[in-house]
């Protein structure tokens, strides 16, 4: 089976490393993959991206949508998302859309229902949970070795990425949106559970003035199965930091406690050519695993690893998390 | 698909016996002089107990020598005699004439010899030869490595199972010493960085008369004029085994040591769990497709099917064979040893 893949926007980074992945997968695997084709409603960005992949461009995304794909990766805008993915859902069997899901709880239901009148598996884009130290620490959770839960600290911190993600109307918000759904994210994952309750301090500008938008992020939890924690979502990694950031997660249990450090395995780079150290991940690439799970997914007809309902309870924390930084005290969930 | 079979089932037989069973190849089975190791192997991969070396040969394409050094030479020279296309286990041999003879006859034969110096594979290992190729690093200048833990054969591995399946390790004339055994790599590894070694000179306790414990600390002089230092380690007291390197050149460093923070690490309150309580157990987990032990032997297959060249070129297994030599002869008259002298004084 040769899976014909194509590209809606490289407005969010992660396209360059999906594509990347894609051009690996063709590389190595025995199933057929192919790039068919960009489109990008920033021709320049899009064309640029057609050539280093080796690809086709689409002035428009109802012409790349015509070539009979199997799937489409959506790399859009956050807030558009919705559009593109009511775009694709009639004509394309397969969608693996960027996270967070949408900006609105709507808009992420909009999504959802599409694809289910369209028969079209809808799957968001989480690459942390294939990350091997996180599937390690998954397994020990579900061997049930820690005993009873008492608490998880999580960070997920990050670089300013700058650009739309400090658009409030592109992004719907800054560091609380962009970075909190990951792990709220495995959090559900680890213990099929749900947040319950989230109080949050966000700070607007706090560590890029005059930012104009949430550049800072604590989230206190409750989780059903009766633990708490705390998740860091600030994008208070410097630029002279030596690498993008992290996802740090710490689950104390009545047994023990496991530290994840999720992408510590790190060569130290000092070269004066970037004037600053840089760490070299030599550990596995979560992105290869996310992208050949959803090629896998259309090469067998299974069901999605990680659905839309899955982006949208990552999307209401993030949210239930900005309201509670207004109203200045603990919000329920469901919202 | 490829039939592929294995001698010598032990640690590294059935290492490779795992890995063989996630790619496109049928497993055969295995053949030991020491019978029970194959059936136990047989037992838990699969594949048949083979009572004679000839039998193997006449049921596979592959032949994968996992016996331990002194025992390489022959299997392979049987390999190629039947036409089969061989992986090696490293060192290639114990001595660089068996293993010139070895690749003689591959050579003669037309068939396919890959010396499975698998740290090329290990990610940190390949990731940092891509650091250098890139340029990062500027001029490459010097290498550091260490590789190391306690002695195969000291306690409390003493008296554990399989301990007279290692004894082979302590016994010099057989495994070459930590050396041949566990230095080779790095000493591959750094000629894969920085090229042929000009001289070589090194202290260590290879005759110091401590067995079963054993020690180097190498110096290099590289054809480039780069220098190197190598320590390889079967002294150190009970625990964690450690790979550290670090590179630097004109314009930049590269360090990596094993035993920093691990990615996962877990600590038990009780002792309810076979594991001593408080103790941190370290993981450091990849992907399957990232194991260098898949790599080495997926980048056999693809080798085998598009008729390129193996990372490690057979004459690399030859050269590391033959600069842990010298190393050792180094160690034994106390002074600097001559790559190109030492290589005419072997012939």
């Amino acid at each position: 089976m040769n899976v014909k893949i194509g590209m809606l926007s490289y407005a969010h980074m992660h396209a360059y490393s999906y594509a990347a992945c894609l051009k690996q997968i063709a590389d190595a695997s025995s199933v057929g993959v192919e790039l068919v084709g960009i489109a990008d409603d920033n021709p320049v960005r899009g064309q640029e991206a057609a050539s280093q992949f080796d690809t086709r461009f689409f002035l428009s995304a109802e012409t790349l949508l015509e070539q009979k794909l199997d799937g489409i990766i959506i790399c859009a805008e956050n807030a558009r998302h919705r559009p593109l993915t009511e775009m694709a859902a009639p004509r394309t069997p397969h969608i693996l859309c960027e996270k967070p899901i949408a900006t609105t709880l709507a808009d992420a239901q909009a999504m959802i229902d599409v694809c289910a009148t369209h028969g079209t598996k809808l799957q968001i884009a989480f690459p942390v949970r294939f990350s091997p130290p996180v599937q390690q620490l998954k397994a020990i959770l579900d061997e049930g070795t820690l005993g009873r839960i008492y608490s998880v600290k999580t960070t997920n911190h990050g670089r300013m990425p700058g650009g739309w993600f400090v658009d409030q109307a592109l992004a719907g918000g800054g560091a609380v949106i962009d970075h909190s759904v990951h792990v709220i994210d495995l959090l559900r994952w680890f213990w099929n559970t749900e947040i319950t309750e989230v109080y949050a301090e966000v700070g607007h500008s706090l560590l890029h003035p005059d930012l104009g938008i949430d550049d800072a992020g604590l989230l206190s939890f409750k989780l059903a199965i009766g633990a708490y924690g705390t998740l860091d979502t600030s994008w208070s990694r410097p630029e002279s930091y030596p690498t993008w950031g992290d996802v740090r997660l710490e689950v104390l249990g009545e047994r023990g406690i496991v530290r994840v450090d999720a992408f510590n395995q790190n060569l130290a780079l000092y070269s004066d050519q970037t004037g600053k150290g840089q760490w070299v991940h030599w550990g596995s690439n979560p992105d290869l695993s996310l992208i050949q799970d959803f090629v896998d997914m259309i090469a067998t007809g299974r069901e999605p690893f990680i659905t839309g309902y899955d982006g949208l309870k990552a999307l209401e924390v993030a949210l239930a998390a900005y309201r509670s930084a207004e109203r200045g005290e603990p919000v329920s969930l469901p919202l | 698909m490829r039939r592929v079979g294995i001698v010598g089932a032990g640690l590294i037989g059935t290492w490779h016996a795992a890995r063989w069973k996630q790619l496109p190849v049928e497993l055969v089975g295995f053949y030991d002089i020491v019978p029970e190791m194959a059936t136990e192997a047989v037992a838990k991969f699969g594949g048949r107990l083979f009572d004679s070396l000839d039998d193997l040969l006449a049921a596979v394409d592959v032949m994968d020598v996992c016996s331990p050094t002194p025992h390489h030479n022959m299997p392979v020279l049987a390999a190629a005699a039947a036409g089969k296309d061989i992986v090696c286990e490293k060192p290639l041999a114990r001595r660089p004439g068996e293993a010139k003879e070895m690749i003689a006859a591959c050579q003669a034969a037309g068939v396919r010899l890959f010396v499975a110096q698998v740290v090329r594979f290990f990610r940190q290992f390949s990731q940092a030869k891509a650091v250098l190729d890139s340029g990062a690093l500027g001029r490459p200048g010097f290498i550091r490595t260490v590789r190391g833990g306690a002695s195969p054969l000291s306690p409390p591995l003493v008296g554990t199972k399989g301990e007279s399946r290692r004894a082979w390790f302590a016994d010099f004339e057989q495994s070459g010493g930590v050396i041949m055994d566990v230095s080779i790599h790095d000493l591959d590894f750094a000629r894969w960085c920085f090229g042929d070694v000009e001289r070589v000179f090194a202290r260590g306790l290879t005759f110091a008369g401590v067995e079963p414990y054993d020690h180097a600390l190498i110096t290099l002089r590289f054809k480039n004029g780069a220098i190197g230092h190598v320590e390889g380690s079967w002294a150190y007291p009970p625990g964690r085994f450690r790979t550290r390197f670090e590179i630097a050149g004109d314009q930049g460093l590269l360090e990596f040591d094993s035993l920093a923070p691990a990615p996962l690490t877990m600590i038990l309150r009780s002792d309810e769990s076979p594991q001593a309580p408080g103790i941190p157990r370290p993981h450091s987990p990849l992907s399957p497709r990232d194991d260098p032990y898949f790599l080495e032997l997926a980048h056999f297959l693809n080798c085998l099917e598009s008729g390129d060249a193996f990372l490690v070129s057979p004459q690399d297994g030859l050269e590391a064979v033959t600069l842990s030599l010298a190393t050792i002869e180094s160690i034994r008259i106390g002074r600097p040893v001559y790559l190109e002298e030492f290589e005419e004084s072997l012939v």
